[in-house]
């Protein structure tokens, strides 16, 4: 069942949101870059902004996660998980980021199911935009994680002029276009139709920016990526980590307790297994002491065949922004092609 | 759904000193229904809160017969250790667990069994040693190899000796170097299973310690007739979840903390990183 | 959620990031597109900058020393605890002292020297990471006049051809590391020289390999090619060359002929020096030739190529520019010179001292009252051990700073100020860019803003200016240091920009310039020493607060350290084997100043003859050592 709703009668249906949540979208900075964040009035919402290189996973996966407060009186202590059911939507998402946030949610879901997170996503709203046009660095439609969505959103908003056709994906994006009574109707025959010639035409203009996962995958799923190659490819990179940060499927984490008064709050913190202390035990063995192993294994979590069947999706959206972050010159397209030429900057 | 990073509170009840630098610790849940409840299988591990600084996984020590001494023998070797060593009896710490696959104690029933364990390596089996002495006559013959660098550096002392005692128990025990006063064999743990009369179409044998001794015992076995399947040990890896979404302990797409940290040495073979 | 815009804390290249605050309190980092050095990039230091500022030890509240114990006290009794024993130490002539950091920010560092200046009246003025990198501005200067940067960070990347000596960069500066890897995937050919087989040699057209201190003279080969060159036509074809070059003259040659002519052809050419290991003088001439290369090229000048110290520390450029060094004045004029004296005397109100002050190393072991701002000197100095000695025995040590560091645990006086998370001020990258720092958050306790506490220093020894703000002490700076003129209502605005100092003050570039020949590390070595022993020339990063209190950075630094408790040298692997040493065994080094039993790691990036020993280990060789970085040495089986 499709909707519809008139640009103008937007910012209505955001206010009426930001009464019962939190509402997250993509807004400038003064510095001139773009973040999500809370927005306090539907006008500061602007729709034609890129996709902020940070991604939305922030709202359900913050890198600094309180997850346990202990609390100490004398000898004895008190542990309570920390509970955040806040109710947020976010607002201007984009294909990929839905897709990254369904790919977490199910990493958390597997047994034993991680309350913490769920109560976040459970109470998260993604109302995204499909993309008409693709973005520069892109490559989603490599990885079945957009231009368009056919499932993953609660409500798919495409831009058709003078309104937007509005998906509804689930039982919460439902009641999110109930919120608007009123300001929605249902879709026209025509307005459908629209919204099916703009993917079409959305997924024609991707032209050569591909990215052959399924190629790297072979290769990676059976071993064939030779040491070597690994070990040029690596001194090209400059474990700074910024791919974990901002990868909307990155989830690896530590767990430390932060001191406050006497009390400490037990925190997850996001970690990078392109750092070395990442697999650094105690003894001071550390399996992935060489860069190569750790890059190699980068690239298993992301694009092997062992982790597509267990996780029913690639570790990758294609949303690009390993490329804009990479410090050195080892980015998911860069990597993916590699292997599949078998060398490196030859 | 779970909060699955909420710990259990537990009271350290006893501590004993192994060595210089390993302690066992031995926990009672401070609410007894949680103690009831706690039903673990030898080779599992828990994650033990040192409150103020993390938590670390350490295999559970004592034997799912006897619940009441729940142990763990920890060796300081970094900052949570190092506050572990530094609380008392009484003292308050964190439980999450139990984890892990644990060993399969069913498979042996009926079977030879041989353990293999080098320093810092045995109290991950002596939770199935003493599992398999308090239900003894379920299995076949039992013989346990150990070692250590020196006399010093031999855990759960006083254990060995009643093994040594034990008739229904083949105990051999050796040190790398030997001190004045050692009466024992001088040697490493693979140099003992010339003592023993080993039977590998009938047994299990298991083996925890040093990487390097691990190799040599494994290599050892393999060229006495042991399958490679039969042998089994445990692995060890970083971790902080111990439940499989942390990622520090992934093999490929395995996880040490879910699929291990038990695994025989033909499935140790197939784990590629 | 707030994202506050404000400078990298790390190393020189001088990134900013989005501090991350929910709540008032930090919980991460996000990245910015535009800033003009960073772009969106970071590096892993960079992503874990909120860490410190959150999880460290951090200073609350004002203490003083009473009876062996650091008690807890009013800011009103602490400082004036303060000024009263400092005026007791100068009214008695007892020497006293202050020493800025290099990562205080340019406010810290100004009022720090103005305190000792116009307060304390002495030029006993210094920072711990000074003596590291004197040398390499002193060589600068002799050729050039002046020691600053004539490369930005952004032009890198667009270079045709790179001039590396190092050290490290990816590990010291990962930021002008990636703008590196970004020219040679375009192109440009990247020249290495060094000690080591590094990520970056690893990607070099050219790897010239060179022993300790000889940098100098694989500079003057150059520039002698170069010369040459200039006489006679280019060849017509340039060959890429791949891989280590061996010492053999012949093959060495006609490498660096090949080096010449790229340099000579290139339009845009980088040259990157940090300050190098070797003793002080080898290491003067190394940078002093390295300028004189730029500038017989023609490279020194030209838009889009120059040279760029890499100096390792986020503010160690604006602790010189700010001065607080024992013989030069604001803008990092001599102490001399008659028109700087008078500019300070005419802005402070006070007659400046006109002798000169001690080193900073000198002036740790004889001052009775020392004020330290922001710093760790053991922890940075070469001479650590000795610098903990020193600390120990002055009689009245003040101490701002955020973190509960080791030299804050020896204060007689311990003052709580804000980390960068926390305050207002300004840092000076390696390029000469100024960049604001903006609070993101409260200062812990009572923490204050350490230009404030400064500032109320200088007020109670009649040398302060009214400061509403650190803008108001900005605006003071650009009035004192000539390339800062008009700073503050540069950087008064919301974007990054920062401001861009210019730099052609005092240059006047000699070309033709020979380094002068200075014996070459190897002639030390001897068939009863064989070997030199090296102290790396990096920078101690494990025990900066900044890392040591991240969870994230400090978990390799405190495993090294846990696992090697007296630290290890690093051997090549054909050395081991050739002596039968396995990694892990012990080793006895024997050198003429003496002798250190020290485990062996065992290296492949490393040549034959060199024992290296991380920069965080130094001290347990520095018997081996003695006053230098290099010493010929015996290897016995311990």
């Amino acid at each position: 069942m499709a909707f519809a709703i008139e640009k103008n009668a937007v910012s209505g249906w955001l206010e009426r949101l930001l009464q019962l949540g939190e509402v997250i979208a993509p807004t400038r900075t003064p510095s001139g870059d773009v973040l999500f964040s809370n927005i306090r009035s539907a006008a500061e919402v602007t729709w034609d902004l890129p996709n902020p290189l940070h991604p939305p996973k922030e709202f359900v996966l913050p890198q600094t996660d309180p997850i346990v407060q202990i609390k100490r009186n004398g000898k004895q202590h008190e542990v309570e998980a920390i509970h955040d059911g806040r109710r947020r939507f976010l607002v201007n998402t984009r294909s990929c980021d839905v897709k990254g946030i369904a790919f977490l949610t199910r990493m958390h879901e597997m047994e034993p199911a991680d309350a913490s997170y769920l109560r976040r996503s459970n109470n998260l709203t993604l109302i995204s935009v499909a993309c008409t046009t693709p973005c520069p660095l892109g490559f989603c439609i490599c990885t079945d994680s957009g231009p368009f969505l056919s499932s993953s959103y609660d409500a798919q908003l495409t831009d058709l002029g003078q309104s937007y056709l509005v998906e509804v994906g689930s039982a919460k994006g439902e009641a999110t276009v109930a919120e608007g009574q009123g300001l929605f109707r249902k879709a026209t025959e025509t307005e459908v139709s629209q919204r099916r010639e703009l993917e079409e035409k959305a997924r024609q203009s991707f032209g050569d920016q591909t990215c052959h996962f399924a190629s790297a995958m072979r290769r990676i799923s059976t071993g064939r990526v030779q040491d070597p190659l690994w070990q040029k490819m690596s001194d090209w990179c400059l474990e700074c980590g910024g791919c974990n940060v901002v990868c909307p499927t990155c989830y690896c984490f530590s767990v430390k307790d932060l001191g406050r008064d006497g009390s400490w709050i037990r925190c997850r913190l996001r970690d990078s297994c392109q750092y070395a202390a990442f697999t650094l035990e105690a003894s001071g063995h550390n399996p992935r002491a060489q860069r190569k192993y750790r890059m190699k294994r980068r690239f298993f979590h992301k694009v092997s065949a062992q982790y597509y069947s267990r996780d029913g999706a690639v570790g990758c959206v294609g949303c690009g922004r390993c490329v804009q972050v990479c410090l050195g010159a080892t980015h998911m397209p860069a990597v993916v092609s590699a292997i599949r030429k078998g060398n490196w900057h030859e | 759904m779970n909060d699955v990073f909420l710990p259990d509170i537990a009271r350290l009840a006893d501590l004993c000193d192994e060595t210089p630098d390993t302690r066992t610790f031995r926990l009672r849940f401070r609410d007894l229904g949680k103690g009831k409840d706690f039903h673990f299988l030898p080779g599992q591990f828990i994650e033990l809160s040192v409150f103020g600084y993390g938590e670390a996984p350490f295999c559970i020590a004592s034997s799912p017969t006897r619940p009441e001494a729940l142990e763990m023998t920890v060796r300081r070797t970094g900052q949570l250790t190092d506050a572990l060593h530094k609380l008392g009896e009484g003292d308050e710490v964190g439980v999450r667990g139990p984890f892990g696959n644990g060993f399969n104690v069913e498979a042996a029933r009926g079977k030879d069994l041989l353990f293999v364990a080098g320093g810092i390596g045995l109290p991950p089996l002596r939770s199935l040693i003493w599992n398999v002495l308090d239900e003894r006559s379920r299995f076949g013959q039992v013989t346990v190899l150990y070692g250590a660098r020196t006399p010093a550096d031999l855990v759960y002392k006083r254990e060995l000796e009643e093994w040594a005692k034990r008739s229904d128990v083949e105990f051999h025990v050796t040190v790398d170097s030997a001190q004045p006063g050692w009466t024992g064999s001088v040697g490493v743990v693979p140099s003992l299973f010339k003592k023993v009369a080993l039977h590998p179409e009938t047994s299990l044998a298991y083996v925890c310690g040093p990487p390097i001794m691990i190799k040599i015992a494994v290599q050892d076995l393999v060229g006495l007739g042991f399958k490679e399947e039969n042998i089994i040990s445990t692995l060890e890896r970083m971790m902080q979840c111990g439940i499989g979404k942390c990622n520090h302990c992934a093999i490929g797409h395995h996880y040490v903390c879910r699929d291990g940290p038990v695994f025989n040495c033909g499935q140790i073979k197939e784990l590629v990183d | 959620m707030l994202a506050v815009p404000t400078a990298c804390p790390f190393c020189s290249c001088g990134c900013g990031f989005h501090l991350l605050v929910g709540e008032g309190q930090l919980f991460g980092v996000a990245a910015s597109q535009t800033h003009p050095v960073s772009g969106g990039q970071l590096c892993a230091r960079g992503w874990s900058g909120h860490e410190a500022a959150l999880w460290g030890d951090r200073l609350r509240e004002p203490r003083l020393r009473r009876n062996g114990k650091q008690e807890s006290v009013s800011w009103d009794e602490a400082l004036a605890h303060v000024a009263l024993r400092l005026k007791e130490l100068v009214a008695a002539g007892k020497p006293v002292g202050v020493l800025g950091s290099s990562r205080a920010t340019n406010e810290e560092n100004y009022l720090a020297g103005k305190f000792a200046r116009a307060g304390l009246a002495t030029n006993n003025v210094g920072f711990s990471y000074y003596p590291i990198c004197a040398p390499l501005l002193a060589g600068m200067e002799e050729v050039c006049g002046t020691p600053q940067p004539t490369l930005r960070l952004s032009e890198i990347a667009s270079s045709q051809v790179i001039l590396l000596v190092e050290g490290n960069l990816a590990e010291t500066h990962p930021r002008a590391a990636g703008s590196v890897l970004k020219a040679v995937e375009n192109g440009a050919h990247l020249i290495t020289i060094g000690c080591r087989e590094t990520q970056m040699a690893r990607v070099a057209s050219l790897q010239v390999q060179t022993t300790p201190g000889s940098e100098g003279e694989v500079m003057t080969e150059l520039s002698d090619m170069i010369a040459d060159l200039g006489r006679r036509a280019p060849s017509a074809t340039v060959e890429k060359a791949a891989g280590i070059q061996s010492l053999e003259t012949g093959d060495r040659t006609e490498a660096l002929r090949q080096a010449a002519e790229w340099i000579v052809r290139a339009e845009r050419a980088a040259f990157l020096i940090p300050p190098t290991c070797g003793q002080e003088d080898r290491q003067r001439n190394a940078a002093a030739a390295i300028v004189a290369l730029a500038a017989n090229s023609g490279h020194l000048d030209k838009p889009g190529s120059g040279i760029l110290p890499l100096l390792a520390r986020c503010n160690a450029k604006g602790a010189c520019d700010m001065a607080v060094v024992h013989d030069r004045l604001p803008g990092y004029d001599r102490l001399d010179d008659a028109q700087s004296r008078q500019r300070l005397e005419d802005l402070w109100g006070k007659k400046l001292p006109s002798a000169r002050g001690w080193d900073a190393e000198t002036l740790l072991k004889s001052v009775s009252g020392l004020v330290i701002v922001a710093d760790d000197p053991p922890s940075v100095m070469p001479k650590g051990q000795q610098a903990t000695t020193a600390l120990e025995k002055i009689e009245f040590l003040v101490v701002l700073d955020a973190f509960a560091t080791p030299t804050a645990r020896m204060a007689q006086a311990l003052l709580p100020i804000a980390s960068f998370a926390e305050t207002e001020g300004t840092f000076t990258n390696a390029e000469a860019r100024v960049q604001r720092l903006r609070p993101a958050t409260t200062p812990p306790g009572e923490a204050r803003p350490g230009w404030q506490v400064l500032a109320d220093f200088c007020a109670r020894f009649d040398a302060a200016a009214t400061y509403r703000s650190a803008s108001d002490v900005l605006r003071e700076i650009g009035r004192a240091v000539p390339q800062y003129a008009g700073i503050q209502e540069q950087l008064s605005g919301d974007g990054w920009g920062g401001a861009l100092l210019q730099c052609s003050r005092g240059r006047n570039p000699q070309t033709q310039v020979r380094a002068t020949r200075t014996t070459d590390a190897e002639s030390l070595t001897s068939t009863e020493r064989p070997y030199l022993l090296v102290r790396d020339s990096g920078f101690d990063w494990g025990n900066d607060p900044f890392v040591s209190f991240s969870p994230t950075l400090s978990r390799d630094y405190r495993s090294q350290r846990r696992t090697f408790p007296h630290g290890f040298v690093e051997m090549a692997q054909d050395d081991a084997d050739a002596i039968g040493l396995r990694g892990g065994r012990q080793v006895k080094l024997i050198s003429v100043h003496g002798q250190a039993v020290v485990p062996i790691q065992v290296r492949r990036d490393l040549q034959r003859g060199l024992l290296f020993v991380p920069y965080a280990f130094r001290d347990h060789v520095s018997g081996v050592l003695g006053p230098d970085s290099i010493a010929a040495v015996r290897v016995e089986s311990a």
